[in-house]
């Protein structure tokens, strides 16, 4: 899949932000999978996942959320996540996710509390 | 409402398993399921397929089979593969490989939530061997009574 159409990047403050345009089943999980390694070869340190579009996501997804997280922490950086719908707030609490993700409720709340 | 039954044949990729989560979540919203129902069918669906496509396809080709049984009161979902082209661990559901995952699973880990999700939304969920030397994996979604409010 053309990782466009899976979501947009910007960047602001020197903060990578990326913002997901489609749901996160199996398929679409593995491109975000590349594309955040990607930002780890990249050296980019702090990272925001907006998913306010998103309506599905899978635990192929959230583990890799989870993973590059913990590769950004240990070099001092960080993926926060925001605008969370209920039911994907529903999947990272029966995950325990959330308990290991910083989740914010907006995407300026995420930006601010780097 | 008779019971009727619905056959699918994918291959094994996860492109595929996109369409069917969006069949499911149709279907179960036909059957008069609540939209919090909704996702948790079309997540454990997604969970349950793509177990059977990693772990449970020698490749591509092979492809899993999905029987979907809806009545007035229930949607069942049976997930089939034919095991992995492992010769020693053809078929991925050994106890001990359950064990393990089931010991290792923690919020911090990056694989291994599936089968924790679907026991945890199914109202039923039943693993098996298969003749075919893989895995039967069936799920079980009960309509709620008529004058239950979704909260």
């Amino acid at each position: 899949m053309d990782s466009t159409k899976l979501m947009k990047l910007r960047e602001t403050s020197g903060i990578k932000i990326i913002e997901i345009t489609t749901d996160l089943s199996s398929y679409a999980a593995s491109d975000l999978r590349k594309v955040l390694e990607g930002l780890l070869v990249e050296k980019v340190d702090r990272v925001v996942v907006n998913l306010s579009q998103v309506s599905h996501i899978n635990s192929t997804a959230v583990g890799a959320l989870v993973g590059v997280a913990k590769r950004l922490r240990q070099n001092g950086g960080d993926l926060k996540i925001c605008a969370l719908a209920d039911n994907l707030t529903r999947t990272f609490n029966l995950i325990g996710a959330s308990s290991v993700l910083e989740i914010y409720e907006s995407e300026n709340s995420a930006l601010a509390a780097f | 409402m008779a019971k009727t039954d619905i056959q699918l044949k994918i291959p094994s990729a996860d492109f595929y398993i996109e369409p069917v989560r969006a069949f499911i979540g149709n279907l179960a919203q036909s059957l008069g399921f609540p939209r919090k129902r909704v996702a948790d069918i079309q997540l454990v669906l997604d969970e349950v397929c793509s177990n059977a496509v990693h772990h449970g396809s020698a490749n591509d080709a092979v492809g899993i089979k999905l029987r979907i049984a809806v009545d007035a009161h229930t949607l069942e979902i049976l997930v089939r593969d034919t095991g992995s082209g492992n010769a020693r661990q053809k078929n991925w559901l050994t106890r001990e490989r359950l064990l393990e995952i089931e010991t290792n699973r923690s919020p911090s880990s990056e694989r291994g939530h599936g089968i924790f999700i679907a026991k945890s939304l199914a109202d039923t969920h039943e693993m098996q061997p298969n003749e075919a030397g893989g895995t039967d994996v069936r799920v079980v979604f009960h309509l709620l009574k008529p004058n239950t409010v979704e909260v």
